[in-house]
């Protein structure tokens, strides 16, 4: 027997791909966001919010009790979809999901090109496209808990508060909206995140870069409305075209008189031309000059 | 003084000199400055969009000086100065740390804090400039029916030292928040636009434990109208007592900045 | 001889993981090789003596005077450490005489020493790009340039052959020794035996934080020719194999592995041994596989020596 043959043995079954390649990625990065001392203290304190809103769904069912208790001054809590766009779709929630793609999001490409790890990724049986759906998914678990299940838990509470099936027969479409508005605001901020995160390899560059330009384009609207008085310019602001969108998602009057759907092809550009720096700049080999 | 102080302060002072050097023209190369850059010069296009519309409207055009003191330097004060600072700021320690490269800095015969004052001294240099590049062309873009009227000119002159103030203050606060935590990140974030908007808000003496309310001390009152929303402050301090408090801020920040770094010992993250 | 580096009592705790423990040494001028097993606390105690770190108990001088916050003293040092990371976006010119900025040397003879060490580490002609494009070996190449660019008394350096092909591993040596001849104090921390004997015949042993010897390198040399050596061989017969080898007088121990048909055998003359398998294997008619050596190595030396 020759040597060549001895020391290793041939595979010689058939190779299988695995089902979710991109799931270790994932996993990862929400295990490396939750090792972070800080986030630890962020990450219940983003869900007051949601139940300040749930604690105010329970009040509009015992409404009479609080009248009771604090006279008629009370106003009335109508639960109803303009309740959910203002919990989803409002300034601060927005806020929270800012911090949130910050922590978890920040260092998710810019790392990788820091350490030079994505030679080790795609030396790997991953392809590009997995290389970004697990990234991405990272972004989507965090951001879904924000949006996706306070929205369902809100429907579900609100059913069981009031003891009857009412209020989903009173707007069957809401969990589609809800459903909607959540993909629509997670798939912006993903893209959103990665984009910025692919430009540099310091994260704390990447983590100014993602508020600054977000606070950045609400300013910018700001000024160029009071100089011109055009709504137009609110399709300069991001948090402008995401509550824009909203309103229309939950049937409600958009906050800026202009056509929804120019918010939404804004929104839809941005994340397109973030996938193609994305494609170029995620890529095995860096060539130095 | 003795001889042997004035030579120690000599040799530190030639220290200082030699790691702003350094510093400055790394900085200066950095890809990240190129980006800053552009970003600093967002206010001179939205100037020129401006300045343009009005070429072409029928209606009485805004003043020039009016727009500059009440859109462009709020811009600054308000978004831009807080980014710059904050960035630089922290990367005065941080970036020496995450690099693994405050080594070679340490292994000098400099002492540490001429090393921490060094590079603060180059980062807030360069951040001034990018700044007073902006809201120079931005003045002068505003202004090109009123170049003439060199009294303007005072008002360029004093938004610029104010701006600058603003970035010494800052960075100054930042660089110290950048020694003590390793990931100060989130809480600078915090503290620009969170602390420093909110606390203006509170009545009393609260609103003076904001650096933003000493540099708008140092600015007119804004007239109510367009832009005021921006320029939002409760009652300001004197100015003499606004610069002293801005420079004392700084010079105590930097101060313990400077404590911190020469006694911690930092070590690299395998 | 006046000891150029002292040290006394040196102790360094990261949390619950001891880094070094009471390590008291005197370091006169000279080579002197670090040596010790990964994790063993050689950069610990490099970073100790250059003041990166602050001992938890004990101190260092250098030239009789403390090293922690002593900045002065730093113009006789040079260091390279270990890590692999520099000012990426700068060349490897702005890298030396940025830091050679820092001596406060004139420009003119900045740019002259700049020079001389980047022609000691043959960099010239790669001096004006960035260190982002450089190779590993460049960029070691480079770290060993910036420690010496500035002519230092003492060179404190940590791993300096890593990443270097066995060519520049030998002029890197060659440099080293020199500077034995120019009265130059030079430590050197590597967790390979040969590159340190190459260099030096001082050595201390470092292991798990403590030393664990101190002085020529014979001896240590001696130590792991007498220290018992396990090798492995797999065979077609391996107890026709041991029945021989049992009859040798440097055949200290013969187990059989739980592995199919392989012997282990202990023994304190590796030569000897080697020298008679063939001769075994040819007349018993046994077929040889496989042989190795699963304890050669530095570990396996210390291994021992916590066992005297």
């Amino acid at each position: 027997m020759t040597i060549k043959e001895k020391g290793y043995t041939h595979w010689d079954g058939e190779f299988q791909d695995k089902k979710f390649p991109w799931w270790p990625i994932t996993r990862y990065g929400i295990k490396l966001t939750f090792r972070k001392k800080f986030f630890k203290l962020f990450f219940p304190a983003s869900f007051l919010l949601a139940v300040f809103f749930l604690a105010g769904i329970y009040i509009s069912e015992r409404l009479d009790d609080f009248k009771s208790m604090f006279g008629e001054s009370v106003p009335s809590l109508q639960i109803d979809p303009a309740y959910f766009k203002t919990y989803l779709a409002g300034g601060f929630l927005l806020f929270i999901m800012l911090i949130m793609v910050i922590f978890c999001g920040s260092g998710l490409i810019s790392d990788d090109l820091k350490h030079n790890a994505l030679q080790l990724y795609f030396s790997r049986p991953l392809k590009k496209r997995d290389y970004f759906l697990g990234k991405t998914a990272v972004i989507v678990f965090f951001l879904f808990l924000l949006t996706l299940v306070p929205g369902f838990v809100f429907i579900i509470m609100k059913m069981i508060f009031a003891g009857s099936f009412k209020f989903f027969l009173s707007y069957p479409w809401l969990p589609l909206s809800v459903i909607a508005y959540s993909v629509l605001v997670t798939a912006f901020f993903s893209f959103y995140t990665l984009f910025l995160s692919s430009l540099n390899k310091s994260r704390l560059f990447v983590a100014i870069l993602i508020f600054g330009i977000y606070f950045g384009s609400e300013i910018l609207r700001a000024i160029f409305y009071e100089n011109f008085h055009n709504h137009h310019f609110s399709l300069l602001s991001i948090s402008a075209n995401i509550q824009q969108v909203g309103a229309v998602i939950f049937n409600q009057k958009t906050p800026y008189p202009i056509h929804w759907i120019l918010s939404l092809l804004v929104l839809t550009a941005f994340c397109i031309l973030a996938g193609f720096v994305l494609k170029k700049k995620v890529k095995g080999v860096e060539i130095v000059k | 003084m003795t001889q042997k102080s004035t030579g120690k302060l000599s040799f530190y002072l030639t220290s200082l000199k030699d790691v702003y050097s350094f510093f400055f023209f790394m900085g200066r190369k950095s890809k990240k400055m190129k980006l800053f850059f552009l970003i600093s010069i967002l206010p001179v296009v939205v100037a020129l969009i401006i300045k343009i519309n009005q070429f072409f409207s029928d209606r009485t055009a805004i003043q020039g000086i009016y727009i500059f003191n009440n859109m462009t330097v709020v811009m600054y004060l308000q978004f831009l100065i807080l980014i710059l600072a904050l960035f630089y700021g922290t990367s005065v320690c941080s970036e020496e740390m995450e690099g693994k490269t405050l080594t070679y800095l340490t292994t000098r015969p400099i002492a540490k804090s001429a090393i921490l004052l060094g590079k603060y001294a180059a980062y807030t240099s360069l951040i001034i400039i990018l700044t007073a590049i902006g809201v120079t062309l931005s003045f002068f873009i505003l202004n090109l029916n009123d170049l003439l009227n060199f009294s303007l000119y005072k008002i360029l002159l004093r938004d610029v030292v104010v701006l600058s103030l603003g970035l010494i203050c800052y960075t100054s606060f930042f660089t110290f928040i950048g020694t003590i935590m390793k990931k100060s990140i989130i809480f600078g974030l915090v503290f620009s636009f969170g602390w420093e908007n909110v606390i203006q808000y509170f009545p009393g003496s609260t609103q003076r434990f904001a650096i933003a309310h000493y540099l708008k001390s140092l600015l007119p009152a804004p007239k109510t109208g367009r832009f005021s929303f921006l320029m939002f402050r409760l009652e300001p301090s004197p100015p003499l007592l606004a610069v002293f408090m801005i420079l004392l801020i700084t010079v105590v920040f930097l101060g313990l900045a400077c404590v911190l770094f020469s006694w911690k010992e930092y070590i690299f993250e395998d | 001889m006046k000891p150029v580096i002292e040290t006394q009592h040196l102790s360094k705790w990261y949390g619950n993981v001891l880094g070094l423990s009471d390590v008291t040494l005197e370091i006169e001028p000279g080579i002197t090789g670090i040596l010790g097993p990964n994790g063993a606390g050689k950069s610990t105690f490099l970073k100790l003596i250059t003041g990166q770190i602050k001992p938890n108990i004990g101190t260092c001088f250098i030239k009789g005077k403390k090293i922690r916050n002593n900045y002065p003293l730093f113009s006789f040092i040079g260091f390279c450490p270990e890590q692999d990371a520099f000012f990426d976006e700068l060349t490897g010119w702005q890298f030396i005489t940025g830091l050679l900025r820092l001596h406060h040397y004139s420009p003119a003879e900045r740019d002259d020493r700049a020079q001389k060490a980047l022609e000691i580490v043959e960099l010239v002609e790669d001096k004006d790009r960035v260190i982002k494009s450089y190779s590993r070996g460049m960029r070691q190449r480079l770290k060993f340039a910036q420690a010496i660019a500035h002519d230092p008394e003492i060179v404190v350096l940590d791993e300096p052959l890593n990443g270097l092909d066995p060519l520049g591993r030998r002029k890197i040596i060659r440099l080293i020794k020199s500077y034995k001849g120019e009265g130059r104090t030079v430590m050197v921390s590597s967790h390979v035996l040969p590159e340190i004997e190459a260099m030096t015949k001082k050595i201390i042993l470092i292991h798990q934080g403590k030393i664990f010897a101190q002085g020529d390198i014979h001896y240590i040399r001696d130590l792991i020719e007498t220290h018992p050596h396990i090798i492995s061989i797999k065979c077609s017969d391996p107890r026709l194999l041991a029945s021989n080898f049992i009859q040798e007088e440097f055949v200290l121990n013969v187990k059989f592995s739980s592995a199919e048909n392989t012997l282990l055998v202990e023994t304190n003359n590796r030569d000897k041994f080697f020298s008679l398998i063939p001769s075994l294997s040819v007349k018993n008619n046994i077929e040889v596989e496989e042989i190795t050596s699963p304890d050669d190595n530095l570990q396996a030396v210390f291994d021992y020596l916590v066992g005297k």
